[in-house]
């Protein structure tokens, strides 16, 4: 059973340290995105990657279109990894729509984790206006939905061409381009409409687990004002404001990501900050 | 070389991690109506639909930064004014920055919107398709099904019809043969069941009686009527009756049957024959029926013709019978339209002339060979019935 889990999610598990810490990719992409991040932390700790059900090399047969229509489906993905290899306390890393995918999976199992690091997190991405602004409208995400069908149709050809310029390994080579954010186009569609028109607000306060709130600067998918709404409602979270800027911060400004983690598990560890007083400068 | 850059023809920007706008040609700030100073250090978001600004950072920025390169991916960024430009985009990281080469794809977009709405009306045909495939497969289960059944009862009914047939023929009378008189008959049902009945009886030492009917129609109801008469005939002709009491009894026997019931009225036409040995002498009544022959031992043929309308035809009508002598040796045949018919146009009179010295049971089998070269012509079918009485 938990190699059957352990296959189905394609779990990578590296590093020395005993801590287990997790890092779940975002929206689109697979487990490759941690790459560079998560080998800063291999040799302080056991770090752990693995991929949703229909995205990078998991069992894409697994997938299950009324499990995986909400983002309950997705926590239940991290819960049965976390089962399988019989986490407690583990620091669980999400990007984007895993930090509330993470924070879902901890509410039903909150003993299985120790901290939730958010990146970039939205608890809604549509505007419900007068009170919340998410940065979107239906017709936007409609309109990502849209741009997704027709790249699908392009990308065949991107990955036609990489095959060719590849000399060494062309199998293998292909398989890595394939899967890295080309997933099935049902698939993806299903986990865009579960993320983007996912309404998370109302769990913010039930979390129990002390989280860790990554601010990009010029985020155009989870603005700053969005982190400090999540800030204010999630009870022991720290917000920490970043000076990348973007929504893949673990990529285009890997060293600052490492180095908040970094700084806020082992501060965490000391008890040098408390959790209550994040810097929202 | 930079002269050539900004005018090439296709769009040109680099940008940095940050998705900063570093550098961008000339024809591209004339696409989007820009100045280059409104552009430069500028975020990529400025000239992106908000559509694009999640799919830029979802799908564009993690594959160059991981992949270090994009292909012919699909956005859309936004001109000055706000207005929408479909554009495909290639990419490349370089030393920490991303060059960008931009091609504008309107028309190609009109098409490939088209294509898309087609596939989705393609798709959604198909799902009817399927739909209606299903229905009928469906269908075709239940017609299946029905079927079985169908042909269950068909087995079922033609039993009890073969069943039917049996008990019907039950009631024919065997041959006679004694130093007196000879009887030989035929009887063959169109269907299962015959609409055609006779009986020969021996009534005392020197008399006989001879009958044979027609109801109209054939098979099942027919044959149903051919059992009631039976039963009434043998009851009269075996008590001695007239010729002229026998036919009275069975016509009102029938306007009996169907009184009150219109709709199951059927007509009958029949001939009997009291035949006395002693006398040499037939008495006989023909109501609508063909005529029975007579011939002579020496091949003179008289026809016994009709003296009345069918029985069940009309009320309160009469049945006066006939007399005729015969001579020792000589033959009467009588038969039902099932056999006349089909031995038209030689016809029965030259068959019987051609054989008056074949004895009877020899003559029958002759005719039954002539109706059944006759039956190859034709796909009427008809009941068919005969009795060949030679007198000695």
């Amino acid at each position: 059973m938990n190699q059957h889990i352990l296959t189905r999610h394609n779990v990578k598990k590296k590093g020395n340290g005993k801590q287990l810490i997790i890092f779940a990719p975002g929206f689109g992409c697979d487990q490759s995105v941690w790459n560079t991040v998560s080998k800063a932390f291999e040799s302080d700790y056991k770090v752990v990657l693995f991929d949703y059900v229909g995205m990078g090399n998991s069992d894409a047969s697994a997938f299950n279109r009324e499990k995986y229509s909400t983002l309950d489906g997705y926590a239940q993905d991290v819960l049965d990894v976390c089962t399988a290899l019989d986490v407690k306390g583990a620091i669980f890393v999400g990007h984007s729509v895993s930090s509330m995918i993470g924070m879902l999976a901890s509410l039903r199992q909150p003993t299985y984790f120790s901290q939730l690091i958010m990146i970039g997190p939205s608890p809604c991405y549509l505007d419900d206006p007068p009170e919340y602004f998410g940065g979107f409208q239906k017709e936007d995400l409609i309109g990502l939905l849209d741009m997704m069908e027709k790249n699908f149709i392009g990308w065949a050809n991107v990955f036609a061409s990489t095959l060719v310029n590849s000399t060494a390994q062309p199998e293998v080579m292909q398989e890595l381009e394939d899967r890295f954010c080309s997933t099935d186009p049902v698939i993806a569609r299903q986990f865009a409409e579960a993320c983007f028109f996912a309404d998370n607000r109302q769990d913010l306060p039930h979390v129990t687990v002390p989280s860790l709130i990554l601010q990009c600067s010029h985020d155009s998918i989870a603005p700053a004002s969005v982190g400090r709404y999540i800030h204010q409602h999630i009870p022991q979270s720290t917000f920490k404001q970043m000076e990348a800027t973007g929504h893949c911060p673990h990529m285009s400004h890997p060293d600052e990501t490492v180095r908040l983690i970094h700084d806020y598990l082992v501060n965490k560890e000391t008890g040098a900050i408390s959790t209550d007083t994040g810097d929202i400068s | 070389m930079e002269k050539y850059w900004n005018h090439a023809p296709c769009g040109f920007l680099t940008l940095s991690y940050d998705g900063n706008l570093l550098s961008i040609n000339q024809k591209l700030l004339d696409i989007l109506d820009y100045n280059e100073s409104e552009l430069v250090n500028q975020h990529i978001d400025t000239v992106l639909a908000r559509s694009t600004r999640l799919f830029f950072q979802f799908y564009f920025l993690p594959l160059i930064l991981e992949k270090k390169q994009v292909e012919e991916m699909y956005i859309t960024l936004l001109t000055k004014s706000g207005k929408e430009l479909p554009i495909l985009i290639n990419a490349s990281l370089q030393e920490q920055t991303i060059f960008c080469v931009i091609v504008p794809m309107t028309r190609r977009t009109e098409y490939e919107n088209q294509v898309l709405t087609a596939k989705k009306e393609a798709e959604a045909s198909k799902a009817k398709l399927e739909e209606a495939l299903h229905t009928i497969e469906h269908k075709q289960k239940e017609l299946a099904a029905v079927n079985r059944q169908n042909e269950a009862f068909k087995i079922e009914t033609q039993k009890e019809l073969q069943l039917a047939k049996k008990i019907q023929e039950t009631l024919l009378t065997k041959p006679v043969q004694n130093k007196n008189i000879q009887i030989e008959s035929y009887y063959k049902a169109s269907k299962e069941l015959s609409g055609d009945i006779y009986g020969f009886y021996r009534i005392n030492q020197y008399q006989y009686g001879i009958i044979i009917m027609d109801v109209m129609g054939h098979g099942i109801s027919s044959s149903m009527i051919t059992m009631s008469l039976h039963s009434r005939f043998q009851k009269l002709i075996t008590k001695g009756k007239t010729p002229q009491e026998i036919m009275q009894e069975l016509d009102g026997h029938l306007h009996h049957l169907f009184h009150n019931h219109e709709e199951a009225w059927h007509y009958c036409t029949a001939i009997y024959l009291l035949i006395d040995t002693k006398q040499q002498r037939v008495e006989y009544v023909n109501a609508g029926h063909p005529p029975a022959i007579y011939q002579s031992p020496e091949g003179k043929q008289q026809e016994l013709a009709t003296t009345m309308l069918p029985i069940g035809s009309f009320h309160n009508i009469n049945f006066p019978s006939e007399i005729l002598e015969y001579e020792k040796g000589g033959r009467f045949f009588l038969y039902t339209d099932g056999v006349s018919e089909p031995l038209e146009p030689t016809g029965l009179l030259n068959l019987l002339h051609e054989n008056v010295n074949t004895p009877p049971f020899e003559f029958k089998k002759r005719i039954i060979h002539d109706l059944s070269k006759a039956s190859l012509h034709t796909d009427k079918q008809d009941d068919k019935c005969f009795i060949i009485v030679d007198l000695k």
